[in-house]
């Protein structure tokens, strides 16, 4: 119980930190989001004109009130308004988080599958060659640029061969493309640490015994190896987030679908900070939270872990 | 990141044409000149341009449509979301292609002749000095709200596009200037008066910069105009905004009971379409491929590398211009390096803008022979003192002082010539094109360094002549007064000038009330500009949209935003 208030609070630290580094650091960066959207030359307004606009939005506040201003907000989840849209920031989001959750979910059970049969396949594949080949594919993978692979799914399964719409698709139908985009590289590292373990897992004595006892390799791979090269696979989890939010901007921005991604590359386009900092909370919090998952889960099915811990 | 020119502009021009105008003033304090070709300085402009009008058609660049009801439906795939409805802000590409179809203006602008007719407006009148206008307003008009489209939702739009309102975030119009305030005179009859003279506020009717709002939808502040509010954006046009998925789709239906197109449509009633589907694709090889495999209609902005594959393919290419001050390079005097007259010449004559087109572009972007388009009212060529001549070039620099250095970059008292430039978002293949003219400068020892900034660094170094002493930048609208906006020290001021001279001038072609003076006022500032060599014009930006190759009817406004009113698929 102590274990889990103390990652708890670690949670927390670790979120409040986020949300100070973020602001600070887009405080710094030059210009601001009003100078880009009022200061443009477009709107031909004059120096008094920019000044009343900046004073009617709180710019020219000190950084320490915007900051009181903006974390209250936060707690209080207002989470204000996107500059360059004139859209409150939590409706941005808010309509955008469904579509990326979607996206995000059926791309790394994708993945997990995607990763299982490349590691089935590595140890279980009836040819030497074969096994190889499924053994080597993961390296290859994790080099394929996902910009380039939706791209090319998308030229060549919607453009050439008519299989999904990319403009016009339902639901379902819009998902196609951008979850094996997303899945390819979430699935490469993945199924490398999974064959590693299982590699690591086969060379244990106990293996041997098994096998001597005339278990078959199908009956080794499901019941044993399996079993214990799951825990090192599932901790990498929190890990593969990161790519999976990368991996999300890019997919979304090719295959010109609503989310997270989408909202986040649009605000750094035009450094539209109430936006930057929402999504960067908010990418923190989930990253927190699957992190914290992962280490509550971990004694569970580790129980050399739950040892350690204990001890 | 974007590669349109999102200007705002009031709008058109017309190719060729030298001797016409309506003509706006945009500078506060400058009084500007009028309009009306034939009628001269007198400000009868109202009637001219009434009698002028009638002839003109409306499309601008395709065949007519088919018959109500036949229409179906236009998928249209946009580059980037829209950022606003608010008219005076509507500039952006993205606002604009929503702005233009959703309202109507007071005056319509053939944007072939460049006309001022009467649209809202059935006609009105102008005194003398262009500070008091009355028009008198169609019967039976309606926001598609059912409120009337009368004289107070006018006077009401135009005090707020006038006077502006900081606290709600609505920006004053670039396109109404000297704006003291409006008069309802009876339900169908509203008076504006301007401080000061104000010729081009007749122009000013017709841009989508004054697309006409219902007086509730004005009572919003800007935030409650952006994204997400689309749908309870109200005006008077063909179509209405029915659905948004916020930054990725916008649905457009056509008004059953619209009946109020400009008389000199010969389309009247209801839009041929049902629906426009608004897809906003960012990949420009996704936009492609989704028009080349039939799963769109229209697409906007394809790269001229892309232009051969559309037209190959049987579909239809348009590239209305955008007819203002040319895509170009402003050399920032104020910067030391480039206060030598002989170095800016050298430059000038350094950057050969036939093979930056041929090498990075198409015959759609045009090599430009002066600071305003060939299509842009008021050109006047200027090629010769912008030739291209390395040699010549080479000399002035070496008269200037400036020997090769080791690296083969010139050297004067210790100092590299090393200039930089940002790379522009809002240029189309901005870095292609510096990175070529680098290579051009390096051959008479100049060195280029081509950066590509983030959207904060670039608003403030480009602010700043010893950060960025080329700034690349273009303006897309036909009046004469485009060439002040561009260049004077009140308005975009894209030199960062402190000439005087210069300033001068350009509010001569902003003052002059004789049509046929204020062409040669605009001649003396082109001429000006290349004497001083203060401006590299590299070509004439259009705006390249590809169609399906049964898409009919698909027209541009003046500075080349589409008109879906007259478009049919049969889809």
């Amino acid at each position: 119980m102590r274990y889990v208030l103390a990652r708890t609070g670690q949670a927390a630290v670790v979120l409040l930190a986020a949300f100070t580094a973020s602001f600070v650091l887009l405080q710094a960066l030059p210009g601001d989001a009003i100078l880009i959207k009022f200061d443009n030359p477009e709107l031909g307004l004059s120096a008094e004109q920019l000044a009343a606009v900046r004073t009617a939005y709180g710019a020219d506040a000190s950084p320490l009130t915007q900051y009181l201003h903006t974390l209250t907000g936060f707690l209080g989840g207002d989470l204000g308004y996107s500059v360059q849209y004139g859209t409150p920031v939590g409706q941005l989001l808010g309509e955008a988080l469904p579509a990326t959750a979607t996206l995000a979910v059926a791309g790394f059970v994708t993945a997990v599958l995607l990763a299982l049969g490349i590691a089935a396949a590595a140890t279980l594949a009836p040819l030497r060659w074969l096994r190889t080949a499924a053994a080597s594919l993961p390296s290859l993978l994790a080099a394929v640029p996902v910009f380039w692979l939706g791209i090319v799914l998308v030229q060549v399964l919607s453009f050439r061969l008519g299989l999904v719409r990319t403009i016009g698709a339902g639901p379902v139908e819009s998902l196609v493309l951008p979850v094996l985009t997303l899945a390819v590289p979430i699935a490469a590292p993945l199924a490398q640490v999974l064959l590693r373990s299982i590699d690591t897992v086969s060379a244990q004595p106990f293996v041997a015994v098994t096998t001597a006892k005339g278990a078959s390799r199908r009956w080794l791979l499901t019941r044993t190896v399996a079993r214990n090269a799951l825990p090192p696979t599932v901790a990498i989890a929190g890990v593969l987030l990161g790519e999976l939010i990368g991996g999300a901007v890019v997919t979304e921005t090719v295959f010109g679908r609503a989310g997270i991604g989408r909202v986040a590359e649009q605000a750094v386009a035009n450094q539209d900070v109430p936006v930057l900092q929402a999504v960067v909370v908010l990418a923190a919090a989930v990253f927190t939270l699957v992190n914290l998952a992962v280490d509550l889960l971990y004694p569970v099915l580790d129980p050399r872990a739950k040892v350690r811990l204990t001890a | 990141m974007t590669r349109t020119p999102g200007h705002p502009l009031p709008a058109d021009g017309s190719p060729a044409a030298t001797d016409r105008q309506g003509g706006r003033t945009r500078a506060a304090r400058t009084p500007a000149r009028t309009p009306a070709r034939t009628t001269a300085a007198v400000a009868v402009l109202g009637a001219t341009a009434l009698l002028a009008g009638c002839a003109g058609g409306r499309d601008a660049a395709a065949s007519g449509g088919q018959p109500d009801g036949q229409g179906g439906n236009l998928t249209y795939l946009e580059y980037q979301p829209h950022t606003t409805l608010y008219p005076p802000q509507s500039g952006f590409y993205p606002n604009g292609a929503l702005v233009n179809n959703v309202t109507d203006r007071l005056t319509y602008q053939d944007p072939e002749t460049l006309e001022i007719e009467p649209w809202i407006a059935t006609d009105w009148q102008v005194n003398a000095d262009a500070t008091e206008y009355t028009f008198n307003l169609r019967d039976g008009v309606t926001f598609s709200d059912g409120t009337p489209l009368d004289a107070a939702a006018v006077a009401r739009n135009f005090d707020t596009f006038g006077l502006g309102d900081d606290e709600r975030g609505l920006t004053v119009s670039e396109a109404v200037n000297n704006y003291a305030g409006s008069e309802v005179v009876d339900e169908d009859t509203v008076t504006f008066r301007f401080s000061a003279p104000a010729p081009g506020f007749l122009q000013a009717t017709s841009t989508i910069t004054s697309g006409l709002l219902s007086p509730e939808t004005l009572d919003r502040p800007l935030e409650d105009l952006g994204a997400g509010s689309a749908t309870e954006i109200v005006g008077s046009g063909p179509f209405v905004i029915t659905d948004e998925q916020v930054g990725t789709e916008i649905t457009l239906t056509a008004r059953e009971d619209y009946d109020w197109a400009p008389p000199s449509s010969e389309h009247q009633g209801r839009a041929h379409l049902d629906t426009v589907t608004i897809v906003v694709t960012p990949e420009d090889s996704v936009r492609l491929g989704s028009l080349l495999s039939g799963q769109a209609d229209v697409v906007r902005y394809v790269q001229a590398p892309d232009e051969e594959q559309v037209t190959q393919a049987g579909f239809q290419l348009f590239a209305p211009q955008t007819r203002g001050v040319n895509n170009g390079l402003a050399l920032r005097f104020t910067n030391p390096l480039l206060a030598d007259l002989r170095v800016r010449q050298a430059l000038v004559h350094g950057v050969d803008n036939r093979q930056v087109v041929e090498t990075v572009f198409t015959d759609n972007y045009p090599a430009a022979t002066s600071v305003l388009s060939a299509a842009a009212p008021g050109y006047h060529d200027t090629s010769e003192a912008l030739a291209h001549d390395p040699d010549r070039a080479a000399a002035l620099l070496t008269e200037a002082g400036w020997t090769p250095g080791p690296d083969g970059i010139r050297v004067k008292d210790g100092q590299r010539l090393s200039l930089d430039v940002y790379a522009s978002a809002a240029q189309p293949l901005s870095k292609p094109t510096l990175e070529l003219v680098g290579q051009q400068l390096a051959e008479i020892g100049v060195e280029l360094n081509v950066k590509s900034p983030d959207a904060g660094s670039y608003a403030t170094d480009t602010l700043d002549p010893l950060k960025t002493p080329l700034y690349h930048s273009m303006v897309g609208r036909a009046d004469l007064d485009v060439i002040k906006s561009q260049f004077h020290t009140d308005n975009r001021d894209v030199l960062l000038s402190d000439d005087a001279t210069l300033d001068g001038l350009l509010e001569a072609v902003a003052a002059e009330p004789d049509p046929q003076a204020r062409l040669q006022r605009s001649a003396d500032v082109q001429d000006y500009l290349a004497e001083q060599a203060y401006y590299i014009p590299l070509f004439e930006e259009p705006q390249v949209y590809g169609a399906a190759p049964d898409v009919t009817g698909l027209a541009f406004e003046a500075v080349g935003r589409p008109t879906f009113y007259d478009v049919a698929t049969g889809r």
